[in-house]
C-alpha cells in the first residue's frame, strides 16, 4: 500500500476549523464550497447536543467526545494493494469475493474500485464521491447532503457536510437488478484523527441492490473519531438493502447518522451491526414517504468491557400504507452499555400503515447495562403499531436444557447467545454476512 | 344544567357536575401565588414555625425550577396562575357530621352522592371543598381499633410527631416544579395512619371538589400503613365548567411498612378547563405490596405518574392506569417503578382511549438498580384510537444496571376494527352499543379490579362518551 | 306456494364496496321456512359474499337485484336491525373481542332483540343461557370467557352455534363453519344445528360451503351449485355427492 501525501495547502492546519473547509474547497466547484461554507456556519450555531436533549440523554458527549484533541486528516491520493493491506482487512475482504463491485476506501480516501463490466455497460455508477463531483456533477449536486442528510439536520451532520473528504457513490439506473452485492471496506489506520465520510445511494425506479459497508481499524491508543453520514434513495417500486458492519478498534467513536427515503411500493431494508469502537452511536431515520413503502430494520450489537452502543432510530410514517418492522438485539458483557431510542411515527393520514418496533437486550454480567426507549406516536386511527423492549439475563430453563443434555455451561451459553442474536441475521440472509457475523461473535465468546 | 338534578352514583357519570353552588368563602387570597399568600395560609391554619419554614423555602425552589418542557402545553400555564387563587376557605371549621356541614356545601356533595356511599359502602369519608376539608369522619369500629383518618391539617396539629416523621420524605419540595408549588401552598387533603395488622375490609374515600372559577386546589395525603397493615383508598374529583382555566396539583405520598398492602384508586374526572399536575409516589418496604389504580378521564390537561419506589426485599407494585381523551384533551400519565431492593417485582398496566382531537400519552419508567437481584417488571400499554383525529404517544423509559432482572415493555396501538363491529352488529346491537362494548371490553382487565360500585358507574361513563362516536 | 319464503334472492349484483369487479353476477334463490338449503362452489364463486349481503357486511355492496326476507327488502337495513328481524350469521372468521365475556355479550344482544323499554330478566337469562349451553353439551366456565379471545379453531365455532342457540334466528346462514375444523369438531358444530333445527323445525338453515363432509351430517333439502357469481344448477342432496365425485369443473363457464 503506498500513499502519496501531498502537502499541505498554505495557511491550512490539520485543526476543525473553518480554514480547513475552505482548504477543503479551494478547488471544487461553486456550488460545493457553498455548501460547505453554509455547513460550516451550521455547526458554529448549532450548540453540542446535551444529555439535556432527549436523542442524547444517555450518550455524554462532554465526556465521550473531546473534538479539540483531534486532528484532520487531508484528502491523499491512495493506492491500494491487496499484498501491502493489514492483515484484519485483508481477513475481512477475503470472504467478500461475490460480489458485483468492491470499493476500498483508507483513512477517508477512496483508493480502489472495481465493477463488473456488464453492470457498468447497463449504467451502473460505482464510484468515489470525490471523483463523481467531477464525473457526476449533477447527481451529486442534486442529493449530497441536501434531502437526506443536510447540514440542517444538527450539530454533526452539519461537521461532516462541511469536512468530508470522500465516500461512496452507488447509482443504480431504472430497472436495473443487482444479484450480487456491492461490497465496500473501509479501513482507518491513523490514531487521533477525525475522519469524515459519505455515502450516497441511489436506487432507480424498478432496480434491486444490496450494499455491504463494512468499516474496520486497529486498536486506538488516542480516541478517533468516525463520521459517516449515508444516505439512500429508493425510488418507485425499487428494492434495496443496506448493510452496516462496524469493526473498529477500541478508542474509536463511531457515529453513523444514517437516513433512508423510501418511495412508492419500494422496499428499503436496514442492517446494522455494531461490534467494535469504545463509542458507536447510529442514527437511522427511515421515512416512508410513498404509499406502499415497506421498511425492515435491523441492528445487531455486541459488547463487551467499556463499550458503549447507543442506537436512535425513527420510522417515519408519511404515507398510506406503508410498512416498518423493527429488531435491534444485542448482548452486552463486561461493564459494556447499550441504549435504545427508537420512535415510531405516524403522521396524520397515513393510514392502513403497519409499524413494530423491538428491542431485546441481554445482560451477560452484572456490570452491563442497559436502557430502551421505545416510544410512539400516531396520528392516524387506522394503524396496527405495536412496540415491545426487553432486558434480561440468559434464560436459565435454556441453558438447564442444553446443559442437561450434555453442553458445557460456556458452549450452552454461546448457543443461547447465539440463538438470541441469530434472529436478526435469519431475517437479512444475505450471503456472507450471516457467517461474518457469526464468526466474530462466536469468537469473542469464546475468548 | 338545573340545580335540583338528582345525579346518582359516585361522581363518576358523564359530565353532569357542572352546577355551580352559590356561596361566600369565609376567607380568600388574592391572585396569584407569592410569599405574602404563603404566609396567609399558614397564618389561617395556625400552623408550627417549622411548617411556615417548610413552605417558604419550597416557594424559593418553585420559583427557581423552570417550567417543564416536555409533558402537555404547558405554555400558557404562567398566564393562568396568575389568576388563580391560590387559598379559598369555604367555612370556619372541618364537620364531623354532614347536618353541621353548610347547606350550600352538603348540598354540593349529596349531588355527587357523597354520603349515600358513605353509608353503604366506605369505612370512611373526607369531603374536601375549594382548599379545605369540610367534612372528614370515620366509622366508629375503624376509630376503635386506632385508624387515623383524618384532614392533614388535623393530622400536623393531632399527631405531630408521627406527622413530622414521614411528611415530606417520600417528596420531597425538590422533586419537581409542582411537588415545590404544592409544599409551599397545600391545604386539605388526608392523613391516614393503618396501625399494625389492621386490615379494613371497605374503602376508605376523599373526595376533592372545586366550585369557584379560577380556583386552584393543592390537596397534600400522607398515608403511612403500618406492618401488616391493609387498606384501599379512593379519591374523586370534580368542577363545574368555566371558560377560564382552573388548577390542581396534587402531592400524595404513601410509606407503606413491612408486609402491608395499600391501594390507592383515583377516578379524575375534572371538568375540562382543569390543569391536572399530580405527584404521587409511594414508598413500599419488605414484602409489601402498592396497588395505584388511576382512572384519568377530566380534565384539559393531566400529567401524572403514579410511582412505586420499592426499597425493600420482595417489594411488589403495580400502576394500572386508565386514560380517556376526549375533544381537547391531553392525558400524559403513566407510571414509575424504581427497582432498589432484591426480589422485587412490579407491573405497569396502562390502557388509554383517544376520542376526537383527543391525545392520550403514556410516560413511564422502569428503573432497575445494580444489586436488586432478581427483579422482574411488567409494563404493557394498549392505546385504543376511535378517530382519525385521535392522538396516541408511548415514551417509556427503560434503565437496567441489573444483570439478574428480566423486564419487558409491550404496547399496541389499534383501532376499533369494523369487523368486531359488523360482528356485534350482527348480533342485534346498534353500531354505538357495539362501540361502548368494545371499549368496555378494552378496560375490562382494570375496571375488574375497581370495586363494582365504581366499575358499573365506569362502564356508565364510558357509554356516554361514546355516544355520538360514529357516524 | 302460498306462504312468503323465508328469503328470497332475485338477480342479486354485488362488488366489494371500494372496487370494481363485481363478485356476485345475478344470484337467484328463494328459501321457504324450515327448509335447508346448501350452497356449494370453489373458491372465489362468490358463496361467502352472498352470506355476509344477506347479514349486511358493510364491506360489500350489492349494485342491483333484492333481498326479501319475509317479504321485506332487508337491503337498506344496518346488521343489527336484521339480526333483530331473525337472521343470523355465523362468520367464517369468528371475530375476538378481549374483555367481553361471553355471558356478556350474549345479555346485551338479547337484550337488543327485545322492544324498547323491556328489561330483560336476568335471572330467566341465566337459566336461557344454562340451559342452551347443556343443550350443546358445553360447560357453563366457557360463558365466562371472552368472546373468541384465544379460542382453538373449533371453540370459536361452538360459540357461534352457542349464539345461534341463544338468540334463536329464524333464518341462520351458516358460512363455511366446517372450514379449519377436524371431524370431531365438526360433529360437535353439526349436531349443534342438527339440535337447533329439531327444537324448531320453522328455522331456515341456509348452509354455505366448499366441501360436501358437513352435509354428510346435516342432509340439506336442496343443494345450490355458485359459479362465477350465480346459481348455476340446484338439485336435492344427490347433487352434493356428485359434485363430491366430479368436482366443479364441469360447472366453469367457458371464458
Amino acid at each position: 500500500m503506498s500513499v502519496t501525501t501531498p502537502g499541505l495547502a498554505e495557511g491550512v492546519t490539520e485543526q476543525i476549523n473553518r480554514e480547513a473547509v475552505e482548504a477543503l474547497a479551494a478547488e471544487e466547484p461553486g456550488w460545493l464550497r457553498e455548501r460547505r461554507l453554509e455547513a460550516w456556519s451550521v455547526y458554529e450555531s448549532t450548540p453540542i447536543p446535551s444529555k439535556k436533549l432527549e436523542e442524547w440523554r444517555y450518550t455524554d458527549l462532554s465526556k465521550k467526545l473531546s473534538l479539540d484533541e483531534l486532528s484532520l486528516l487531508p484528502w491523499a491520493e491512495r493506492q491500494f494493494s491487496e499484498a501491502n493491506a493489514p492483515s484484519e482487512l485483508r481477513s475481512a475482504m477475503a470472504s467478500d469475493r461475490a460480489a458485483s463491485g468492491h470499493l476500498v476506501e483508507l483513512d477517508g480516501s477512496v483508493a480502489r474500485v472495481d465493477l463488473q463490466d456488464e453492470l457498468a455497460s447497463k449504467g451502473v455508477l460505482l464510484t468515489s464521491i470525490r471523483s463523481a463531483v467531477q464525473s457526476h456533477p449533477d447527481l451529486v449536486e442534486e442529493l449530497l447532503a441536501t434531502e437526506a442528510v443536510p447540514a440542517e439536520s444538527g450539530k454533526f451532520q452539519a461537521l461532516n457536510a462541511a469536512l468530508w473528504t470522500d465516500g461512496i457513490l452507488l447509482h443504480v439506473p431504472r430497472g436495473v437488478r443487482m444479484e450480487l452485492p456491492i461490497r465496500v471496506s473501509r479501513w482507518i489506520s491513523e490514531a487521533g484523527r477525525a475522519l469524515f465520510s459519505r455515502t450516497l445511494i441511489v436506487a432507480d425506479e424498478g432496480s434491486r441492490v444490496s450494499f455491504v459497508d463494512e468499516v474496520l481499524s486497529p486498536d486506538f491508543t488516542r480516541q478517533t473519531f468516525v463520521s459517516s453520514a449515508v444516505e439512500v434513495f429508493a425510488r418507485n417500486g425499487a428494492q434495496v438493502q443496506f448493510v452496516s458492519l462496524q469493526r473498529l478498534g477500541r478508542g474509536a467513536f463511531h457515529l453513523s447518522q444514517q437516513r433512508t427515503l423510501a418511495d412508492n411500493d419500494s422496499t428499503l431494508d436496514t442492517l446494522n451491526v455494531s461490534l467494535g469502537g469504545s463509542v458507536a452511536r447510529i442514527d437511522l431515520n427511515a421515512e416512508l414517504r410513498g404509499a406502499g413503502a415497506n421498511s425492515d430494520m435491523l441492528g445487531l450489537y455486541f459488547g463487551e468491557e467499556d463499550q458503549h452502543f447507543d442506537h436512535n432510530t425513527r420510522q417515519d410514517h408519511r404515507a398510506p400504507h406503508t410498512k416498518s418492522d423493527l429488531l435491534y438485539k444485542g448482548a452486552l458483557d463486561g461493564r459494556a452499555r447499550a441504549v435504545f431510542r427508537g420512535i415510531i411515527k405516524v403522521h396524520r393520514g397515513a393510514q392502513q400503515t403497519d409499524a413494530y418496533q423491538t428491542n431485546r437486550n441481554l445482560l451477560l454480567s452484572n456490570e452491563a447495562r442497559a436502557d430502551s426507549l421505545p416510544n410512539l406516536e400516531i396520528e392516524a386511527d387506522d394503524v396496527r403499531c405495536s412496540h415491545g423492549a426487553t432486558v434480561g439475563q440468559l434464560d436459565q430453563d435454556h441453558l438447564f436444557y442444553l446443559m442437561s443434555r450434555g453442553l458445557p455451561r460456556a458452549q450452552a451459553e454461546r448457543l443461547v447467545v447465539m440463538g438470541f442474536l441469530g434472529e436478526v441475521l435469519s431475517r437479512l440472509p444475505l450471503g456472507g454476512v450471516v457467517e461474518k457475523v457469526s464468526s466474530i461473535i462466536e469468537d469473542r465468546l469464546r475468548a | 344544567m338545573p340545580q335540583n338534578e338528582v345525579v346518582e352514583g359516585l361522581g363518576l357519570d358523564q359530565y353532569k357536575y357542572h352546577f355551580i353552588t352559590e356561596d361566600e368563602p369565609v376567607f380568600r387570597s388574592g391572585r396569584g401565588l407569592n410569599e405574602k399568600v404563603v404566609r396567609e395560609i399558614s397564618a389561617q391554619k395556625d400552623e408550627p414555625q417549622w411548617m411556615l419554614d417548610f413552605r417558604l423555602k419550597a416557594l424559593k425552589i418553585y420559583n427557581a425550577k423552570p417550567m417543564p418542557t416536555w409533558g402537555g402545553d404547558l405554555s400558557n400555564l404562567e398566564a393562568v396562575l396568575d389568576q388563580i387563587y391560590f387559598y379559598v376557605r369555604p367555612q370556619e371549621k372541618m364537620e364531623r357530621s354532614w347536618d353541621d356541614v353548610p347547606a350550600n356545601i352538603k348540598d354540593t356533595f349529596e349531588k355527587l352522592g357523597i354520603p349515600e356511599a358513605e353509608q353503604k359502602i366506605l369505612a370512611g369519608v373526607g369531603a374536601q371543598y375549594e382548599s379545605e376539608m369540610v367534612y372528614h369522619s370515620l366509622k366508629e369500629e375503624w376509630d376503635a381499633k386506632g385508624v387515623i383518618f383524618d384532614s392533614i391539617e388535623d393530622g400536623l396539629k393531632n399527631h405531630p410527631e408521627l406527622f413530622r416523621e414521614h411528611f415530606g420524605t417520600v417528596i420531597p419540595s425538590a422533586d419537581n416544579k409542582f411537588a415545590a408549588m404544592n409544599s409551599a401552598v397545600w391545604s386539605g387533603g388526608s392523613f391516614v395512619y393503618i396501625p399494625k395488622g389492621v386490615e379494613l375490609d371497605t374503602p376508605l374515600q376523599a373526595y376533592f371538589r372545586v366550585n369557584q372559577e379560577q380556583m386552584g386546589q393543592f390537596e397534600r395525603t400522607l398515608i403511612i400503613a403500618d406492618e401488616g397493615a391493609k387498606a384501599h383508598y379512593i379519591e374523586g374529583c370534580t368542577a363545574p365548567v368555566y371558560s377560564t382555566e382552573s388548577f390542581h396539583s396534587g402531592v400524595i405520598e404513601i410509606i407503606v411498612k413491612a408486609g402491608a398492602h395499600f391501594r390507592y384508586t383515583t377516578i379524575q374526572n375534572w371538568s375540562n378547563n382543569m390543569y391536572n399536575l399530580v405527584t404521587q409516589r409511594a414508598l413500599v418496604h419488605e414484602h409489601a405490596t402498592m396497588e395505584w389504580l388511576d382512572g384519568n378521564l377530566g380534565s384539559k390537561l393531566t400529567m401524572k405518574y403514579p410511582s412505586c419506589f420499592l426499597v425493600g426485599e420482595g417489594a411488589h407494585g403495580s400502576v394500572l392506569s386508565i386514560a380517556y381523551s376526549g375533544d381537547g384533551q391531553h392525558q400524559d400519565t403513566g407510571g414509575k417503578v424504581v427497582h432498589a431492593a432484591p426480589n422485587t417485582s412490579s407491573q405497569i398496566i396502562s390502557k388509554s382511549i383517544s376520542k376526537g382531537t383527543g391525545r392520550s400519552t403514556y410516560r413511564g419508567l422502569c428503573k432497575v438498580y445494580e444489586g436488586s437481584v432478581n427483579s422482574r417488571s411488567n409494563v404493557e400499554c394498549d392505546a385504543l384510537l376511535i378517530h382519525p383525529t385521535s392522538r396516541t404517544d408511548t415514551y417509556p423509559y427503560i434503565e437496567i444496571e441489573e444483570k439478574q432482572a428480566n423486564v419487558g415493555h409491550e404496547a399496541t396501538v389499534s383501532k376499533v376494527g369494523d369487523e368486531q363491529l359488523f360482528y356485534l352488529m350482527s348480533r342485534g346491537m346498534s353500531e354505538e352499543e357495539a362501540m361502548a362494548m368494545i371499549v368496555r371490553g378494552f378496560i375490562e382487565p382494570i375496571a375488574k379490579l375497581l370495586p363494582l360500585e365504581y366499575a358499573v358507574e365506569l362502564n356508565r361513563l364510558i357509554e356516554l362518551e361514546m355516544e355520538g362516536s360514529v357516524g | 306456494m302460498s306462504e312468503i319464503p323465508i328469503l328470497e334472492v332475485k338477480n342479486l349484483h354485488a362488488k366489494v364496496a371500494d372496487e370494481d369487479t363485481e363478485i356476485l353476477r345475478g344470484v337467484d334463490l328463494t328459501l321457504a321456512k324450515g327448509e335447508i338449503h346448501a350452497i356449494m362452489g370453489p373458491n372465489g364463486s362468490g358463496k361467502s359474499t352472498l352470506a355476509k349481503i344477506v347479514a349486511g357486511h358493510p364491506a360489500y355492496e350489492p349494485t342491483e337485484g333484492q333481498v326479501r326476507y319475509l317479504g321485506q327488502d332487508v337491503l337498506e337495513l344496518d346488521p343489527d336491525e336484521r339480526a333483530r328481524l331473525g337472521i343470523f350469521l355465523a362468520f367464517q372468521y369468528p371475530v375476538e373481542i378481549p374483555g367481553v365475556s361471553i355471558a356478556n355479550f350474549m345479555r346485551t344482544a338479547m337484550q337488543a332483540h327485545l322492544d324498547e323499554g323491556e328489561e330483560l330478566d336476568l335471572f330467566d337469562f341465566q337459566d336461557q343461557l344454562l340451559e342452551r349451553m347443556e343443550l350443546l353439551d358445553m360447560d357453563p366456565s366457557f360463558a365466562e370467557r371472552h368472546v373468541n379471545d384465544g379460542f382453538s379453531g373449533g371453540e370459536k365455532k361452538r360459540n357461534e352455534i352457542l349464539q345461534m342457540a341463544v338468540l334463536r334466528p329464524k333464518l341462520a346462514v351458516m358460512d363455511e363453519t366446517d372450514s379449519g375444523l377436524d371431524i370431531d369438531a365438526l360433529q360437535v358444530v353439526a349436531n349443534g344445528v342438527k339440535k337447533l333445527h329439531a327444537e324448531d323445525p320453522e328455522m331456515t338453515v341456509l348452509i354455505i360451503t366448499h366441501y360436501q363432509r358437513l352435509l354428510n351430517y346435516i342432509q340439506p333439502d336442496h343443494v345450490h351449485v355458485m359459479v362465477g357469481g350465480r346459481i348455476v344448477r340446484s338439485g336435492g342432496p344427490e347433487l352434493a355427492e356428485e359434485l363430491e365425485t366430479e368436482g366443479y369443473e364441469q360447472f366453469r363457464a367457458p371464458a
